[in-house]
């Protein structure tokens, strides 16, 4: 793509790292702004085109997360436990200009006023970090109604919906069949069924294509440009003002402060190893969960000697993935789930927590059945019937365009020992640290996977399957939402970031990404990540004009 | 660094993988390796190129026993899903499978050969076969070449198995580009209901 450059002495406005949910909006709304902004991304600029649906490459072997660096990983369950690697989830996310918001399923929830004050609502938990946000949705929904406009989101209202002062832009994406079932096991229960918002477009809008249904939203690239990445948004518009250059294949592995306490760029490597500097007013950090808490543990120096903008102590705590359950069911009929975008039905019935069940824990349920053949094949099928031979075969015949899950997404604790750390006995060939997730799941949130399971298992057999099976709760060993590891918070002792995602600590810092989360939200955090990254770069402006930065 | 043994063996243990792992990289190139060669041997119409010619056909008759086409309709033979294997092992990803596929390809005649054939598995008769199989089901030879039996039924044509989209067709995927609703059974009645006036 043709675009501005900078040079790396040139110190330009902003520095932004990572261009996915967060960074490629913030990059947008500065460089819309006036701002001179370059944008770094560790992963390479893929266009649609490069974008396949081979299973194999893709569900298989990772190919959208552009793992050309190797990511070392490791896991515990404690301080106290030997750092072992992690062949599971792990802290999963892409590697690419755009970031995870190319290859996710793009559920669209907004978060509810009670996800912004529910310590105040439930009280406090014990072996938690639990807290209210320092913003409300009220502050927040002008901007979730940005995203909406701006990236194009399709939905309709829906029962349990918080207050919303525009529509929708769109209206939903056609139903499936496992939208219709989730409808009909809704009924039969006294649950609400309603259409589930997406950031893919049911029909033109903004000069893309709207969705064509060919049914690998989850985990692939949309070849259409209908789904709302920042790589089909916003990146494009940045780039398009003259005044953003997104640097693809550079990885940074410092930020740069001076003897004053102050930003003044960051340290990258390119796609050779080679490194390199940029020089900037301010930085943005929008690097995910993950790597914006190593982003900032790698930053030591005299003044910060526990991490960059870590007085607190809390950078890289309370890492959140939601917790996930699900029930299978296979049908007389056909469903044919492998068309179509993931989930089209969801109920939020449970959405708020409820005293009465004893622990802390609430979530969506959504019905989808984002696999490829072979996963089915190899790893989801039901377990009580044959792996291999004639009946193995009819059962691939006759279950995998005939079957479904309902699918519960989660609240998870912020637990102040659950970390994402610094791994020096781990390190990748740049000598890079790796990352180690020390993880003990709080005994709510498991409480909640085991009750949620029972409602997906309610919903199945209310849907009047014909063969049920559970998918087993696991340990949890990763995910693919980065929650909570730079909280937000007004008390500089017991968070990262103000309330207006400066970090407390470097008045030239800013961190927008999941990291910013203070509660998990219901399984869907992409959308309010995003709405912050709009109010953020509101504020972050409003502080550059007035060189508050 | 890199340990390339442990990113084999997690490629072939048969539990549940997520789309996301870590500490394992570079698995593309193998595949990129992988269609390029089926693509060669599909234009110079190669069979075999790794396999021997007798643990080939182990490997066809073990294939045709994990998802046979005795209903009528495609199974792995169909799909080519030993060629698949086969171009498989010849990658240096799999160096280390190798010998675990080789031995256990040999077994199979071994055993075959004790129960009383001549020539080897291939030529046991179905029920033969099944019950040689059934004695070896939870070892790593079966789990690793069962993996590789159905992905080479079940993937992208380019990698030379699927042939003719005979694992897709197998399972019900009308493949093409992009759809239109209905999608299936259920939405297409709620649709007809809808349109009905039937709530």
């Amino acid at each position: 793509m043709n675009q501005r450059t900078y040079g790396e002495r040139e110190s330009v406005d902003f520095v932004i790292v990572g261009s996915g949910a967060a960074g490629g909006v913030l990059a947008n709304e500065l460089a819309t702004a006036g701002f001179d902004v370059v944008v770094l991304e560790q992963g390479p600029w893929q266009q649609p085109t490069d974008f396949t649906h081979d299973e194999l490459a893709i569900e298989r072997e990772n190919g959208m997360l552009n793992l050309s660096v190797e990511a070392i990983q490791t896991i515990r369950t404690s301080e106290a436990d030997p750092k072992r690697r992690n062949t599971g989830r792990a802290l999963a996310y892409r590697r690419g200009v755009g970031g995870t918001s190319v290859h996710f399923a793009a559920n669209y929830w907004r978060f509810h006023p009670i996800d912004f004050k529910e310590r105040s609502k439930w009280g406090s938990i014990s072996g938690t970090g639990f807290a209210d946000w320092p913003i409300t949705y009220e502050e927040l929904e002008p901007y979730y109604t940005r995203v909406d406009w701006e990236i194009g989101v399709s939905g309709a209202p829906g029962p349990f919906d918080p207050p919303r002062t525009r529509p929708y832009p769109l209206p939903p994406v056609p139903n499936k069949s496992s939208g219709v079932l989730l409808e009909r096991a809704a009924r039969a229960l006294g649950l609400h069924a309603q259409a589930a918002p997406h950031a893919i477009l049911s029909q033109p809008y903004d000069g893309r294509s709207g969705c064509m249904a060919c049914g690998r939203c989850s985990y692939y690239g949309c070849e259409f440009g209908a789904k709302s990445s920042t790589l089909a948004t916003v990146i494009p518009k940045a780039v398009a003002t003259g005044r953003c250059e997104v640097r693809a294949n550079s990885t940074v592995f410092r930020v740069a402060t001076n003897a004053s306490g102050r930003v003044t760029g960051v340290e990258y490597w390119d796609k050779n190893g080679k490194a390199h500097g940029q020089s900037a007013r301010a930085v943005i950090l929008a690097a995910n969960g993950a790597e914006t808490a190593r982003l900032l543990l790698l930053s030591t120096s005299s003044l910060f000697p526990h991490g960059l903008a870590n007085s607190s102590g809390h950078v890289g705590r309370h890492i959140m993935f939601n917790g996930h359950s699900s029930t299978f069911g296979r049908f007389d009929h056909p469903l044919n789930e492998y068309k179509g975008v993931v989930a089209t039905r969801v109920i939020h019935d449970f959405y708020d927590a409820d005293p009465k069940r004893g622990f802390y824990g609430a979530g969506g349920i959504d019905a989808r059945f984002n696999f490829g053949p072979i996963a089915f094949a190899l790893d989801w099928a039901p377990p009580d019937l044959p792996s291999w031979g004639s009946d193995y075969k009819r059962m691939l015949r006759e279950y995998y365009t005939h079957s479904f899950r309902f699918a519960a997404h989660i609240t998870s604790l912020p637990v102040p020992t659950n970390t994402v750390s610094l791994d020096h006995d781990h390190k990748d060939q740049w000598g890079r640290p790796g990352l180690c997730l020390t993880y003990q799941e709080h005994p709510d949130d498991l409480k909640a996977r085991y009750w949620f399971r029972e409602r997906t298992r309610e919903l199945m057999e209310a849907a009047a399957a014909t063969h049920v099976w559970d998918q087993p709760v696991l340990p949890i060993d990763g995910g693919v939402h980065l929650l909570g590891t730079a909280r937000m918070g007004n008390d500089p002792r017991d968070s990262v970031v103000d309330r207006y995602h400066r970090a407390h600590d470097v008045p030239n810092l800013f961190i927008c990404d999941g990291s910013s989360f203070v509660t998990s939200g219901r399984g869907q955090p992409t959308m309010t990540i995003q709405a912050l990254a709009f109010r953020a770069a509101e504020h972050i402006g409003r502080f550059a004009r007035s060189n508050d930065i | 660094m890199t340990n390339p043994q442990s990113s084999r063996r997690d490629f072939l243990a048969d539990s549940g993988r997520a789309a996301t792992a870590a500490w394992l990289s570079f698995h593309l190139p193998w595949l990129a390796s992988l269609a390029s060669c089926a693509r060669d041997d599909a234009r110079n119409n190669k069979a075999f190129g790794t396999l021997t010619p007798a643990e080939a056909s182990a490997m066809r008759a073990f294939a045709a026993q994990i998802i046979p086409s005795d209903d009528g309709t495609p199974g792995a033979e169909d799909a080519g899903a030993a060629h698949f294997v086969d171009r498989a092992l010849g990658q240096p990803f799999f160096a280390d499978n190798l010998p675990v596929i080789r031995a256990g390809l040999a077994d199979l005649d071994a055993r075959a050969q004790s129960a009383g054939e001549r020539t080897g598995f291939a030529s046991l008769s179905r029920v033969a076969q099944i019950a040689i199989m059934r004695e070896i089901e939870h070892g790593a030879f079966f789990k690793a070449a069962r993996m590789l039996v159905v992905i080479g039924t079940l993937a992208d044509p380019a990698y030379g198995g699927n042939k003719d989209y005979a694992g897709w067709m197998m399972v019900g995927i009308d493949h093409r580009p992009s759809y239109t609703a209905p999608f299936g059974w259920y939405d297409a009645q709620a649709s007809a209901d809808a349109r009905k006036g039937v709530a």
